[in-house]
C-alpha cells in the first residue's frame, strides 16, 4: 500500500479524498493555487504544495507542477478528484512516466471512452445500445428521409460540428423533415461554417440513470448500482439520488449488467460510471462514460456501504476486489443536494465572496462534504461548488422529508446559495411522486422565486434586528483602526457597520 | 425606541421597549413579547410564545440580514442620516450604469464608446466560476462610455459601462 499520496485537486473533493486517505493510514498532500492558501483542504492534508497562480491553467491543471510537487513531497501516487486533470490521457501517462500510480483508469482507457465516436462504435460492436442515428450525413431529402424511417419519429436534426442547441431541430413527422433540415443547415453554415447535418433519434423528457462501476486490474468488474441525476439546470445535476424511481428489479439487473459489460469492452479498471439515457418506454440507450469518480458518489456509498475513493486506492495499489457482483446490495435510500455558490434568483448567477456565517446540519442519515468555512472567502476562479449535503433514510419519502429538514438547518451567510430552492424541489409534489426527467426544473421552477415572508417569521426577524441594533447604539464604537474603546466589550458592540461592513 | 427597515420594498415601522426582562416589539396592531438573550457576535437566543429559536444577525451599514427557521430576512436601513444612501441590488443596467453583477473577469467587450444598443443586447461578458455570465442592455440607449478592457479583473459593483 502506498505510504503517501498527493492529491491534485481543490475543495470538497480533496477533503473527502485526504479523509479516506488518513483512514487507510497514509499520508496526504495537498497542492494549492495562490487563490487557495488558506482553502479547508490545505488545512486537512498532511503537507500542502504550492503549483503556483490563481487561474487553473496556471497550477490545478499544471502536470509538471504537479508530478513536481509529488517527486519533491516523496508521494507514490496522483489521486485526480474530479474535474481538473482526472480524465485526462496524456496526464495519466505523464505520471506513470514519472514513476507515480495514478489513481484511476489506465491512458488508453482514459483515451478510448473520452473519444465520442471510438467509444460509441466500441459500445455498438459490444451488443450495448445507443442512440439510433445516421452513422454519417446524407445528400438528397430522399436519402434523410429514409434514415428518419429506419430511425423512427421523432427525430433531431444536429449539425455536425455542432453544440450549444445551434441548427437542432425536433422533427415529429415526415412533412416537417424537409424545412427543418433547410432551418438546421442555415444555422449551421451561420453558427460553425458548416452546413453538414444528420439525423439521431429524439429522446423526449428522458431521465439521467448512471450506474456506478469498479473493476480491478484482475479481471473483475462489478457494478454498484444506479443513480438518477434528472434534476439540472444549465445541464448541470444538482439533485442526484438512488435507487431511482424509474427501475424495477429486472429493468435494474439488465442496466446494471449493461453498464458491467461496457466497461469490460473498454478495458477500464478503477471506478467509473456508464451514463444511459431512459425513455417514457424504459428503453435506455448509452450515453458516455465518466471515467473518474464522480460528484455524487456519496449516495451510491451510503446505499451499497461501499467507500468508493478507499476502493479506489486499493484497486490502484493492484489489490483484489474483495466482494463479487451478488455480495453488493442496495438498501434504503439516499440523496444529495449540490450547493453551490450562486443565486437560483437570478439565473445561477455566480456568488464568490466571504463567508460570514456557516451552520453544518446534524442529525441520523445527514453527512456533509464540504470545502468551506466560516471566514473563508469563496474564490472566483473554480468551480462554485461548496458542498453536498447527502442524507440515507429506509425509503424515499423518508429521504426527502430528512433531506428537507437538514437544509433546512443548513445556514451559510455571506454569499447566494441555493438552500431554498433545493428545499423548494425536494418538498415539491412531482419531485416527491418521483416524476423526475431532465425537462422538470423548466416545467416546474423556471420562475422560481423565494416564498414570500411569512408575518410572523418577518416580525421575528425584525425583533431580532431591532435588538442587535440597539445593543449596538448603545455601545461604544470602535475605533477605524479596530481600537476598542471600552473595556470590557459585549459581543454585540463589535456588530456595527464600522467592522462587518468595512470587512 | 422606533425602527424603520425597508422590506421587499415595502417600509416597516415598528417599536421596541423592554419591560420585566422581556422585549414588546409593536408592528402596527401585531404585538411580539419576546425574551432575547445575545449568544455570540452573530446569533441570539430569542424565545416567544413558548418556542425558542436561534436567529443569525448580520449587521452591515446599509442592511441587516436575519436568519431563521431556514430562510434568510433582508431587512434594508433606510436613508441613513448621515447622507449614506442604501446600496440597492449590486450590479445590473439601472440608472443607466452598468455595474458588474459579481467579482469576475472581463472575457469580452461587444460595443464601443458612441454605438447605438438595443434592450437585451449584450454588452459584455464576465467570467466567473468557470461561467461565461453575459451583461445585457435592460433598455434601448447608446454607449457613452466604457470603463473596462478584455482581461480586467472586476469587483461585484464596478461600473463598467456608461450609458445614455
Amino acid at each position: 500500500m502506498f505510504h503517501k499520496v498527493l492529491i491534485a485537486n481543490r475543495g470538497e473533493i480533496a477533503v473527502r479524498v485526504i479523509r479516506a486517505c488518513r483512514e487507510m493510514g497514509i499520508r496526504s498532500v495537498a497542492v494549492y493555487s495562490e487563490a487557495d492558501r488558506a482553502s479547508l483542504h490545505v488545512q486537512m492534508a498532511d503537507e500542502a504544495a504550492p503549483i503556483g497562480p490563481a487561474p487553473a491553467a496556471e497550477s490545478y491543471l499544471r502536470m509538471d507542477a504537479i508530478i513536481q510537487a509529488a517527486h519533491r513531497t516523496g508521494a507514490e501516487a496522483v489521486h485526480p478528484g474530479y474535474g481538473f486533470l482526472a480524465e485526462n490521457a496524456q496526464f495519466a501517462r505523464r505520471a506513470a512516466e514519472a514513476g507515480l500510480v495514478f489513481i484511476g483508469p489506465t491512458a488508453s482507457a482514459l483515451e478510448l471512452v473520452g473519444d465520442k465516436v471510438r467509444a460509441r462504435q466500441t459500445m455498438e460492436k459490444a451488443g450495448i445500445p445507443i442512440i439510433p442515428g445516421m452513422k454519417s450525413s446524407a445528400g438528397t431529402a430522399e436519402e434523410f428521409k429514409a434514415a428518419a424511417r429506419a430511425i423512427g419519429y421523432p427525430v433531431i436534426v444536429k449539425a455536425s460540428a455542432g453544440g450549444g442547441g445551434k441548427g437542432m431541430r425536433v422533427v415529429g413527422r415526415e412533412a416537417d423533415l424537409v424545412p427543418a433540415l433547410e432551418a438546421g443547415r442555415r444555422e449551421a453554415q451561420s453558427a460553425f461554417g458548416d452546413e453538414t447535418v444528420y439525423l439521431e433519434k429524439y429522446i423526449e423528457e428522458p431521465r439521467h440513470v448512471e450506474f456506478q462501476v469498479l473493476a480491478d486490474t484482475h479481471g473483475r468488474t462489478v457494478h454498484l448500482f444506479e443513480r438518477e441525476c434528472s434534476i439540472q439546470r444549465r445541464h448541470q445535476k444538482i439533485i442526484e439520488e438512488t435507487p431511482s424511481p424509474a427501475l424495477d428489479a429486472s429493468l435494474r439487473a439488465e442496466m446494471g449488467e449493461t453498464a458491467r459489460r461496457a466497461m469490460e469492452a473498454a478495458g477500464y479498471t478503477n471506478a467509473g460510471t456508464v451514463e444511459f439515457l431512459l425513455d417514457r418506454n424504459r428503453r435506455f440507450y448509452f450515453l458516455e462514460v465518466n471515467a473518474r469518480l464522480q460528484v455524487e458518489h456519496p449516495v451510491t456509498e451510503l446505499t451499497t456501504g461501499v467507500d468508493l475513493v478507499r476502493q479506489q486506492i486499493l484497486v490502484a495499489a493492484g489489490e483484489r476486489l474483495a466482494f463479487s457482483q451478488d455480495d453488493v446490495r442496495q438498501r434504503g435510500h439516499a440523496l444529495e443536494c449540490r450547493i453551490y455558490a450562486e443565486d437560483p434568483e437570478r439565473d445561477f448567477l455566480p456568488s464568490p465572496g466571504k463567508i460570514r456565517l456557516l451552520r453544518e446540519p446534524k442529525g441520523p442519515g445527514v453527512r456533509l462534504d464540504s470545502g468551506i468555512y466560516a471566514g473563508w472567502d469563496v474564490p472566483v476562479f473554480y468551480d462554485p461548488i461548496l458542498a453536498k449535503l447527502v442524507v440515507w433514510a429506509e425509503d424515499r419519502e423518508r429521504a426527502c422529508r430528512r433531506m428537507a429538514a437538514a437544509l433546512e438547518e443548513t445556514v451559510i451567510l455571506g454569499i447566494k446559495t441555493p438552500l431554498a430552492f433545493l428545499r423548494d424541489i425536494v418538498t415539491h409534489e412531482a419531485f416527491l411522486a418521483g416524476r423526475t426527467n431532465t425537462a422538470f426544473l423548466k416545467a416546474h421552477f423556471d420562475d422560481w422565486a423565494a416564498r414570500p415572508s411569512d408575518p410572523d417569521g418577518l416580525r421575528l426577524a425584525l425583533a431580532a434586528a431591532a435588538f442587535a441594533e440597539t445593543e449596538a447604539r448603545s455601545k461604544p464604537r470602535r475605533g477605524g483602526d479596530g481600537r476598542t474603546r471600552e473595556t470590557a466589550p459585549t459581543p454585540w458592540a463589535s456588530l456595527g457597520p464600522w467592522r462587518l461592513g468595512g470587512a | 425606541m422606533e425602527f424603520e427597515y425597508l422590506v421587499d420594498g415595502v417600509v416597516r415601522k415598528i417599536s421596541v421597549v423592554a419591560e420585566n426582562g422581556l422585549h414588546i416589539l409593536r408592528d402596527g396592531e401585531a404585538e411580539l413579547r419576546a425574551e432575547i438573550l445575545p449568544l455570540s457576535e452573530e446569533e441570539l437566543f430569542l424565545s416567544t410564545d413558548g418556542r425558542s429559536h436561534r436567529v443569525f444577525v448580520l449587521r452591515d451599514e446599509d442592511r441587516t440580514v436575519v436568519f431563521h427557521g431556514g430562510r434568510e430576512y433582508v431587512l434594508v436601513h433606510p436613508r441613513r442620516a448621515d447622507g449614506a444612501a442604501y446600496r440597492g441590488e449590486e450590479g445590473g443596467t439601472e440608472g443607466g450604469v452598468v455595474k458588474a453583477p459579481m467579482p469576475g473577469k472581463v472575457i469580452k467587450v461587444l460595443v464601443a464608446e458612441g454605438e447605438a444598443v438595443r434592450k437585451n443586447q449584450t454588452l459584455l461578458i464576465v467570467e466567473a466560476m468557470k461561467m461565461e455570465n453575459e451583461i445585457k442592455a435592460g433598455r434601448e440607449c447608446s454607449v457613452r462610455k466604457v470603463h473596462v478592457a478584455v482581461g480586467d479583473l472586476v469587483d461585484a459593483s464596478r461600473t463598467l459601462i456608461e450609458l445614455e
